[in-house]
């Protein structure tokens, strides 16, 4: 039986597997990480170890969130 | 911009070296070069920022509200206001940082989401008990697998719990089972421990690390149970 809940349980108890950058290396990458996804670039190539960071860090995962969600907002204006 | 915002343009002074790289886009040339103006040009600039900060402030405001019943209209305005001051701040200090890697907007607004993302966190953990004690392990009870797969899964548990208590030194014990497994925000668990994010996350770090090693070491697989 699929248990999405459980997946989460999990990955919030252990983390991400691969290598991550920490929560100050986020917030100083965020905003060419952000504008880079929504211009369709490779983000992650980019800036590698951010988005292992942010499925590990639901704080930064959040504030990523909005500010993709703000500059897709200005774009589409 | 509010009395505390103009205080604040008051008390930082404009940034006086130049950026080792100039930003590509015309708008945040401009952005750069107001602010590091005098006078009224500056004024007018600054004034403009608060209003781009006030705006990211009350969209993360608007995001959350659904999860902030409690919270009347007037206090998450109050929050956003007090979010874009200090967002304010913190631009004009770190204006030196600005290298042009994106567009100065989309900048200055992660500093004003920051700003409003913590202080909603603190302010609906406010007087709450932060709980250290493992709390939530009804989220991997295993109802509805096969018999084998959760048998599989307790013996997976039964590792996991004894890891927490014997591998993991106190403090990380204590960080992990309040963020991974109890769900308290790392901003309102950095304040009562009196640290930083930063150094909350590395300990959380470190001890998924410990956690992780244990279960390689034991044969447990991984990557069978997180797809689950």
């Amino acid at each position: 039986m699929e248990r999405p809940d459980l997946k989460q349980s999990f990955g919030r108890l252990l983390g991400p597997e691969g290598p991550e950058v920490g929560c100050d290396v986020c917030f100083d990458e965020l905003d060419r990480y952000v504008e880079l996804e929504v211009a369709g670039a490779d983000a992650d190539a980019a800036i590698p170890g951010l988005r292992a960071h942010l499925d590990g860090c639901s704080a930064c995962r959040e504030e990523h969130d909005s500010l993709h969600a703000l500059v897709r907002g200005d774009q589409a204006l | 911009m509010s009395v505390r915002g103009a205080a604040i343009v008051a008390a930082v002074e404009p940034a006086l070296s130049v950026p080792a790289v100039s930003p590509a886009d015309a708008e945040s040339r401009e952005w750069l070069q107001a602010l590091r103006a005098g006078g009224a040009e500056r004024d007018e600039a600054v004034a403009r920022l608060h209003t781009l900060l006030l705006r990211a402030a009350r969209f993360e405001v608007a995001r959350r509200r659904p999860t902030l019943p409690h919270m009347r209209g007037g206090d998450l305005d109050d929050i956003a206001n007090q979010a874009a001051d200090d967002a304010l701040m913190s631009v004009l200090r770190r204006l030196d940082d600005f290298r042009g890697a994106s567009r100065f907007s989309t900048w200055a607004y992660k500093f004003a989401l920051y700003e409003a993302a913590v202080k909603l966190r603190k302010r609906a953990w406010q007087g709450r008990e932060v709980p250290v004690e493992p709390e939530a392990w009804g989220l991997f009870a295993g109802s509805g697998l096969e018999p084998e797969a959760e048998a599989e899964q307790g013996e997976l548990l039964e590792t996991l719990k004894s890891a927490i208590d014997s591998v993991l030194t106190q403090h990380q014990r204590r960080v992990l089972v309040a963020l991974a497994l109890n769900g308290v925000p790392i901003d309102v668990l950095a304040e009562r421990l009196n640290t930083t994010r930063g150094a909350l996350y590395k300990t959380l770090h470190d001890a998924r690390r410990k956690l992780r090693d244990h279960l390689i070491e034991r044969g447990l697989a991984l990557a069978s149970l997180e797809d689950r």
